[in-house]
């Protein structure tokens, strides 16, 4: 199981790479979607051996909602808005993943300096830097892009850095706790995608560098 | 933990606001959705004083098996909220009255407004009646959620610009601050706790002290992040402005009155566990001293530039959650917990008085508002009162708290802080001044009067100013025994002293009575 883990954190990884890289909003779709399943994947592989029902609907819910329910949500505001791909971003995509190479340096080092016990149960640092390392890329997403969609989408990333971490790191919140945070996650995406769609019928773009009416 | 069934009220704070919007969303007409909010907050109002009643003979009360609780600090922060909710509640059908004729207001916005601002108001008790920190975590982020689509009850391009910003930078600061929970959270593995009670605050605090230390510590820096952004703490500020400025002059005051605060206030349920878990070194304390000063001298830096009322304001708010914080850090918990009720009363009076000038002037411009004691003696006078007392003018609530405040910075703190909080006061102190004069006997601009005839208030009105008014300048000459004890007992929660000492010993120069 360790090695399935450790694979999956790769792909983790890897895919926070992609989303640096890419600027085809309807891929950057996909790649969130392909790391919600790895996620509700990921917490039942994290509590294998001792699965409770508890661990069973926690991660159906998550990869449900990450996995399913985010991307239609997200594709639905794309179809919307008639947005394809993010043009002249902050940070062009080659600095990005340049940038990315950087975060995950970061990563790997305070991973091996914050001194949790529930990683080193499950077997593996490269949880804890994994997860920040989705936690900064998502972070980057919403610094240095210039699309409300972006945006959202680099909420989610660093929401799902969130998940992974506290999959990682205490396991066993109450399900009562961590049923209401998912649930306010889907509502920020889901108030996010009504936002988006006042900003896309008064402004008829969806730039969010161009909201910049007020200031001092 | 014992259950009375006198806890179950705690029930009530969550539970009739979130029914009474939801039944906003059928009323049938805007007058059926203020009465609703009206009588909402009213029932809020009851039952924070019956709960605040109950908690006044000592002790805590536990509701749900413990997850949800009340003690003095809760129980003072439930009293602030509810009157500000109260007001902000009979000021709304005001606001919106005037502007149904204005910019119109419908049914559809009616419900909405209904809605979310009884949604808002379930949110803020959830985070202050959680005994969980998990819970309470929720409920912070649900107020975000609820009052964005506050902020644009009326949809401008500039009103969707702020409640973007909002939206963006609150939801991703305030996801900081669930990374903090979660490493403070994994440093509470050690103490044994069943995985039920792991996030419960009462029991983190029995056993503080054995939590592990550099955890703790990294986890208070992503929740002094995350809240901080809530409670807008410089340099996590910069959605304030633009919020308080576009949202609707109730929902300004309802974010400036208390929504920041509630912020705070789990800032201050944080400290004492940090503080227990670091040795007492006032570490965590230092830090949010230094994020309040650097707030405060913000404040200063922005406030005499202002061209906006209620842009004026919100920076106003920055300051005083920057005094608040310092307070607190320098160990004068009492006199911040008071600052914060004075705080809540002068800001909301302040933004109930310039959205009603504003929508009289058509304009929220300085420039415009010029001579309004003279164009709306109630709310002109009701602005640069409350201006004054949030400058930190005699004899207000808010100077005696500062004073408070420095008298404890004095006694603990090295000269430059205090050199540093001072200036930063006085040149807030002189930038309110001029702001406030400007309105009150400047210069009206030449402008033909409006169509809707002169401005006129409501007796309504008049009552709720008066009332405020009266708070204001009373609690600034004289404070009641019970409130007294009160924030004695809430300033004991917040510094984790078994009983109030230090905190009440610098606020009022003596031991405890």
């Amino acid at each position: 199981m360790k090695e399935a883990i450790e694979l999956g954190l790769m792909a983790l990884v890897l895919s926070d790479m992609a989303l640096l890289g890419i600027g085809l909003l309807s891929t950057c779709i996909r790649i969130v979607a392909f790391q919600g399943v790895l996620l509700g994947l990921f917490s039942v592989a994290v509590n294998w051996g001792f699965l409770t029902p508890r661990v069973w609907i926690l991660a159906a819910v998550s990869g449900l909602l990450k996995g399913v329910v985010y991307p239609l949500l997200l594709r639905r505001a794309v179809s919307d808005a008639g947005v394809q791909r993010e043009i002249e971003p902050y940070v062009g995509p080659i600095p990005s993943v340049l940038a990315g190479i950087a975060l995950f340096g970061a990563s790997v080092w305070i991973g091996g300096r914050l001194p949790l016990t529930g990683a080193a149960e499950a077997g593996s640092r490269l949880i804890v830097s994994a997860s920040l390392m989705t936690l900064l890329t998502g972070l980057f997403l919403v610094a240095a892009r210039k699309k409300a969609l972006t945006q959202t989408l680099g909420y989610i990333v660093f929401e799902n850095g969130i998940f992974a971490f506290g999959v990682a790191s205490v396991g066993e919140i109450p399900a009562l706790v961590e049923l209401g945070i998912l649930l306010d996650a889907f509502v920020a995406v889901f108030v996010m995608g009504i936002a988006m769609y006042h900003i896309n019928r008064e402004f008829d773009h969806l730039d969010a560098d161009r909201l910049n009416a007020l200031k001092g | 933990m014992n259950v009375r069934p006198f806890a179950l009220l705690l029930w009530f704070p969550i539970l009739i606001p979130a029914a009474a919007g939801l039944a906003c969303r059928w009323m049938p007409s805007p007058k059926w959705i203020f009465r609703t909010v009206l009588a909402t907050a009213a029932a809020d109002a009851a039952t924070a004083a019956l709960l605040v009643w109950g908690t006044a003979s000592g002790g805590r009360l536990f509701a749900a098996s413990g997850w949800l609780f009340l003690d003095a600090l809760s129980a003072f922060h439930l009293a602030v909220m509810s009157a500000v909710a109260l007001f902000a509640s009979v000021f709304s059908r005001s606001y919106f009255t005037a502007e149904e004729s204005l910019h119109g207001f419908d049914r559809g916005r009616a419900r909405q407004f209904g809605g979310l601002w009884c949604g808002a108001l379930a949110a803020l008790s959830l985070v202050l009646l959680s005994n969980n920190i998990g819970v309470m975590w929720v409920g912070i982020e649900a107020t975000t959620l609820l009052t964005a689509f506050l902020i644009c009850v009326r949809v401008t391009p500039e009103s969707l610009e702020a409640m973007w910003k909002y939206l963006m930078v609150c939801s991703v600061g305030v996801a900081f601050a669930f990374m903090g929970t979660l490493l403070v959270a994994s440093s509470a593995k050690r103490l044994g706790l069943e995985p039920m009670e792991m996030l419960l605050w009462t029991k983190l605090s029995e056993n503080a002290s054995a939590m592990g230390a550099l955890p703790v510590k990294a986890g208070f820096l992503f929740l002094l992040v995350g809240y901080g952004t809530k409670a807008g703490l410089a340099p996590m500020h910069n959605w304030l402005p633009d919020a308080h400025s576009q949202a609707p002059a109730p929902v300004s005051a309802l974010f400036s009155g208390f929504m920041l605060s509630a912020a705070m206030y789990c800032l201050m349920r944080i400290l004492p566990l940090v503080e227990a878990a670091t040795g007492r070194v006032g570490w965590a304390a230092h830090l949010l001293a230094g994020f309040g000063l650097l707030s405060i001298l913000v404040a200063a830096a922005f406030i005499p530039f202002q061209k906006n009322v209620k842009r004026f304001l919100a920076y106003s708010s920055l300051e005083h959650m920057g005094v608040v914080a310092f307070g607190i850090g320098i160990g004068g918990a009492g006199a911040a917990l008071f600052h914060t009720l004075g705080h809540s009363l002068a800001k909301s009076l302040a933004f109930f008085s310039a959205g009603r000038l504003g929508q009289d002037a058509g304009s929220y411009e300085m420039k415009t508002l010029g001579g309004s004691l003279k164009r709306g003696p109630l709310w002109g006078s009701g602005l640069l009162l409350a201006v004054l007392g949030l400058a930190g003018a005699v004899p207000f609530a808010l100077f005696m708290s500062e004073f408070q405040i420095l008298r404890a910075a004095m006694a603990t703190a090295p000269a430059w802080v205090v050199v540093l909080f001072l200036s930063g006061l006085a040149v807030v102190f002189i930038g309110a001044l001029h702001h406030a004069i400007g309105m009150a006997w400047g210069e009206a601009p030449s402008r033909s009067v409006p169509e809707n005839g002169p401005f006129r208030p409501a007796a309504v009105e008049t009552v709720l100013v008066a009332v405020m008014l009266i708070l204001l300048t009373g609690l600034g000459l004289w404070m009641p025994g019970p409130l007294r004890q009160g924030l004695s007992a809430a300033a004991a929660v917040v510094t984790g002293a078994p009983s109030g000492l230090d905190a009440w010993s610098v606020w009022t120069g003596g031991p405890t009575p």
